[in-house]
């Protein structure tokens, strides 16, 4: 079998993208409770909502680029193939939202708040891809560490006096109302590896499916270069 | 088009993944164990344990219904065979019937485990042939299993003593 680059990165968009995605899909709904038995929470509507908007951010900033993911240039097969790894990538990003929403009371909705404003307001500011990452690392490492580390070691069963006494405190100024469910430590680590999935599957993404892997550095360079250097590119590239 | 073959297994194998990702949170196992059992449920290579079956089959008809709910349990750990889900539901209705008032906790779990046998045969058409019982369908047991819930005035009827049980 021949082994060219074009055909890997046929085999990641089509074979790896989508599995990939659907991992995160799996894993992002999947808590351990303190039992160790497995719970599996579908996408809460609000997780469909900020996905929706996140899909409208990545077209938004070019990390993909629907007129060239799908179209009439593409065969049938190419085609479903595509739009199932869009699909795919959809409810990766609902389930992404939802392994770091807390599941209910007062902070489910604190935090849903706080990402469809971030969502809303990155809707009118310019992005490319790279950035868009970026910003999409921070929104969802913040919410992860104030979910699993920070009130997840709150709401942990048992621990040191000073952890009961810091969640009485805490359940206390709240009148009950941030009522956080205890999990097994094992739910931080399975929303670790489904962050880091999801993180590596928008990676993977090429904003063009036929892309060649080593444009992007390029265009990303290309965009640091004053508007008299793009022109001088530019004449360059004509005269070539 | 190019690699239409890739296409076609990347297409497949991400329906089939999208399919066991909603079978999870549709059947929503709590354990590997669990998961393994309803993929084998699933793929039509369950079994009972036959020999756990036999055992309850002979405590239920020495009238230990506890014991015998607990072999099959254990003979039937995915819910997923009609026949011991009716015997399960059997158990309950022996155990919870009395003279003088029937266990309505155990009823309710008798019918549990009933709407679960009639759940494993859309048909409907479950029936068993043991002549140690008084019904042998499941809707029979399900009937029988609802009246005796339902708080009527001829529970206070002196004759209900007279009732047998099925």
């Amino acid at each position: 079998m021949k082994d060219d680059p074009a055909r890997r990165r046929a085999v990641a968009r089509v074979l790896l993208l989508p599995l990939l995605f659907l991992t995160v899909a799996l894993l992002g709904g999947m808590r351990v409770a303190v039992d160790r038995s497995f719970v599996f929470l579908p996408p809460p509507l609000v997780t469909l909502v900020m996905a929706a908007l996140l899909a409208s951010l990545f077209m938004r900033g070019r990390l993909v680029r629907l007129e060239a993911w799908l179209g009439s240039r593409h065969g049938v097969l190419t085609n479903v193939s595509h739009a199932l790894t869009l699909v795919a990538l959809f409810f990766a990003s609902a389930q992404a939202f939802n392994s770091v929403l807390p599941e209910q009371g007062l902070l489910h909705w604190m935090f849903a708040f706080f990402f469809l404003w971030t969502l809303w307001n990155d809707q009118f500011s310019p992005f490319d891809p790279f950035r868009l990452l970026r910003s999409l690392g921070v929104l969802f490492g913040t919410a992860f560490v104030l979910k699993h580390m920070i009130l997840g070691a709150l709401a942990a069963p048992g621990g040191s006096w000073t952890q009961r006494i810091a969640s009485a405190i805490f359940q206390g100024l709240s009148l009950g109302t941030l009522d956080v469910p205890a999990v097994a430590p094992a739910t931080g680590y399975i929303s670790f590896f489904t962050l880091a999935l999801y993180v590596i599957g928008l990676v993977l993404v090429a904003p063009t499916p036929d892309e060649p892997g080593d444009v992007r550095p390029l265009l990303r360079e290309a965009r640091l270069l004053t508007p008299g250097e793009r022109r001088a590119l530019l004449k360059e590239l004509e005269e070539e | 088009m190019r690699y239409p073959l890739l296409h076609a297994t990347g297409i497949t194998a991400t329906l089939l993944y999208a399919g066991f990702v909603v079978w999870v949170y549709a059947t929503q196992p709590r354990t590997l164990k669990d998961v393994t059992q309803g993929a084998r449920v699933a793929a039509g290579a369950y079994a009972v344990d036959a020999a756990r079956y036999d055992t309850a089959l002979s405590l239920f008809h020495r009238g230990l219904f506890r014991a015998a709910r607990e072999e099959w349990e254990r003979a039937d750990p995915a819910r997923a065979d009609a026949r011991t889900q009716f015997y399960i539901a059997y158990a309950f209705y022996r155990e919870g019937w009395g003279r003088l008032y029937h266990d309505d906790a155990l009823y309710g779990q008798g019918l549990q485990a009933v709407d679960r046998a009639l759940a494993l045969t859309p048909a409907g058409s479950l029936i068993v042939a043991d002549p140690d019982l008084k019904m042998h369908t499941a809707a029979e047991l399900k009937a029988e299993l609802e009246k005796g819930r339902e708080k009527t005035w001829s529970d206070l009827n002196p004759l209900r003593v007279l009732e047998e049980r099925k």
